[in-house]
């Protein structure tokens, strides 16, 4: 009896927490459903429509919001690949060898993650400014590094520290250089890491406003930002906002559903006796 | 050829290879036995340049290996932990050494050898399936698959039979030589088991902290064996050893048991004398004569191992009998025991620092 009490108290505690969490969510759906003249008014009225949706995706009001949306995905995808493409092997040597100053290294590169952007931000505008990187596609996949890299770095890292180096060995000795090993052994292996890593970055990158604040005024400018442009003019459109916010929210979420089976799926399978 | 001088290898303050002086001749299949962490997958790796010994050089059939990467070595190597590629199946494990840039073969002459090889290995059956549904000794057989599938300049084989069962080990431990390219193959194998080494080793080498303390052949091993440690390492029951001074005409061991063996030592030297249990006669023959009380006795299947009180009782030594010469003994029984002068071992007594080293007699 007393088990069954706590179980039913268990879940009711889930219902609330579940309510709670959701409610935000919950709020913008039916913001975005609302149209323009019950947004301010004071007693409940919904009568759905969906013509915020419309209006945002339209690009009527003079925002263009789909070419935020292609900006923020450009941006994201490029910042992801590029630190894949330096970060991986970076991460492999990095979990391999121990150089002079390696550590020093990885540790400046962590720093950027837990150092506030605000703090670099100023400069940043100055140089974008100046090398003419401001509001540019490359300008803002260099500075999403600042996010992506050392997140890919430091999780790939572990990844590789966990394979067991006498994989690569074994790989050398069947006549393979070490970039064959790498490649193909190595690589192989942490795929599903990769994947991890990589939705992972993705979704930071996708959510970074404050250097596509600064660092962007229309050209490169992406979602975060862009959405926010709905709340200026005579008066504030909040169910455009929501309605872009919740249109920004699809592509992290439909990356997160394709490749939810590498996520869960283990690392090591066999590869070495138990 | 390999030859290894002067390696050492130190990761941090502990030193794997100290010293280590090892040669293996062309096409000799050569067991190197050690208790674990003595340094025996360090020196294989060093051969195969996957860890940099300190100092010392590496030399295959002549060529001073220094700055040579492993994938140009031509050795091949099975691990000990097997090293499979978990991502494959056993049949593109197998394969991975014959589509390597280095001993790349044709795709249905590199299907043929692998066919071969897995018939000789018994896992024709298991090379669709991925590593990962293979059980410990498959595995271990792919990965000694892996290694005998290409022509190598050396084999290096760590523990390569450790975890097949107890029937499959001896039958591939006897198969293992008759293979091809093992009798062509300069072989070093790596074993902690000494009934491995005595089988299969042309000449083995015991290795101990790093250092080679023994290289010879079986024979050499186990009438000549350097210290009481590798007197120990060889032989089941382990050798008796009855500690003892050296007199005028022999040595005296400690309960009065005279043993008729003349050391090239001074009279009062303190010794180790040591007695391999099958070469102790329960029932008369020729040589010196021991007599004793049973201690107790163990069955062993067919035949006994049979614990002797000697003299006034703290000495025990241990033999293998017949079963049919010893099914009638009991306890506290009194036994006449007979031991050839010849087959007697004297060594230095154990010391702190090291084990004591076998004095040469004269017979």
């Amino acid at each position: 009896m007393k088990k069954r009490l706590a179980g039913w108290l268990c879940d009711a505690a889930l219902v609330l927490y579940f309510v709670f969490a959701l409610f935000p969510i919950a709020w913008m759906v039916i913001l975005s459903l609302k149209p323009t003249d019950q947004l301010f008014s004071t007693y409940f009225s919904f009568s759905p429509t969906l013509d915020g949706y419309r209006t945002v995706l339209g690009d009527s009001e003079g925002i263009p919001f789909v070419r935020f949306f292609v900006n923020s995905l450009v941006v994201s995808v490029g910042a992801v690949v590029l630190s894949l493409v330096v970060g991986l092997p970076a991460a492999y040597a990095s979990a391999r060898w121990r150089f002079k100053g390696s550590e020093n290294l990885m540790f400046t590169l962590l720093s950027f993650r837990f150092a506030p952007e605000l703090t670099v931000i100023i400069p940043l505008f100055v140089l974008y400014q100046k090398l003419g990187l401001f509001d540019t596609y490359v300008g803002m996949v260099w500075v999403l590094q600042l996010v992506t890299l050392p997140l890919i770095v430091w999780i790939m890292r572990s990844y590789f520290a966990d394979l067991t180096p006498e994989l690569e060995q074994a790989a050398l000795l069947d006549g393979y250089t070490r970039k064959q090993a790498f490649f193909r052994v190595a690589l192989p292996l942490v795929k599903p890491g990769v994947a991890a890593v990589s939705l992972l970055a993705f979704i930071f990158a996708w959510n970074n406003f404050v250097f596509p604040l600064i660092l962007t005024s229309n050209e490169a400018q992406t979602v975060t930002v862009g959405a926010l442009s709905f709340l200026g003019g005579d008066r504030p459109k909040y169910n455009l906002t929501a309605a872009a916010a919740l249109v920004s929210v699809v592509p992290p979420l439909l990356l997160a559903l394709t490749i939810q089976r590498y996520l869960v799926r283990g690392l090591s399978f066999g590869a070495v006796k138990s | 050829m390999i030859r290894l001088s002067g390696i050492r290898k130190a990761y941090g303050k502990t030193l794997a290879l100290n010293e280590l002086e090892l040669e293996v001749r062309e096409g000799e299949f050569f067991c190197l036995l050690g208790p674990s962490g003595a340094g025996k997958t360090t020196t294989l790796k060093t051969i195969a340049g996957l860890e940099q010994p300190d100092s010392g050089t590496v030399v295959l059939d002549g060529e001073d290996m220094r700055g040579v990467e492993p994938y140009d070595r031509g050795v091949a190597m099975c691990f000990e932990s097997y090293a499979l590629y978990p991502h494959r199946s056993a049949y593109d494990n197998l394969a991975s050494p014959l589509r390597s840039p280095r001993h790349r073969l044709p795709a249905d002459e590199a299907r043929q050898r692998i066919g071969a090889i897995a018939e000789l290995l018994g896992i024709s059956g298991l090379l669709d399936r991925p590593v990962g549904q293979l059980s410990n000794g498959q595995r271990q057989r792919v990965a000694l698959g892996r290694v005998l599938v290409r022509p190598a300049r050396a084999f290096l084989l760590d523990e390569p039979l450790s975890h097949l069962d107890a029937k499959l080990r001896q039958q591939m431990r006897a198969e293992l030589k008759a293979i091809g390219a093992v009798q062509h193959t300069t072989t070093l194998y790596v074993t902690h088991d000494s009934v491995e080494a005595l089988a299969l080793g042309d000449r083995i080498g015991v290795i101990r902290q790093g250092r080679i303390v023994q290289t010879g052949t079986r024979e050499e091993i186990w009438y000549r064996p350097h210290d009481t440690e590798v007197a120990r390492a060889f032989g089941r029951p382990r050798i008796n050893l009855l500690p003892g001074v050296v007199t005028e005409s022999g040595v005296r061991a400690d309960g009065g048991v005279e043993l008729p063996v003349r050391a090239r030592a001074a009279p009062g030297t303190e010794v180790l004398v040591g007695l391999r249990p099958r070469d102790i006669a329960l029932h008369g023959g020729e040589g010196h004569e021991l007599t004793g009380t049973v201690y107790v006795t163990e069955v062993l299947g067919r035949s006994v191992e049979v614990t002797v009180r000697l003299g006034s009782g703290e000495q025990r030594v241990s033999l293998v009998a017949a079963r049919a010469d010893a099914a009638r003994l009991r306890a506290d029984d009194p036994v006449r025991l007979v031991v050839r002068p010849e087959n007697l071992l004297l060594f230095e007594a154990d010391r702190p620092e090291r084990p004591g080293r076998r004095i040469e007699t004269e017979s």
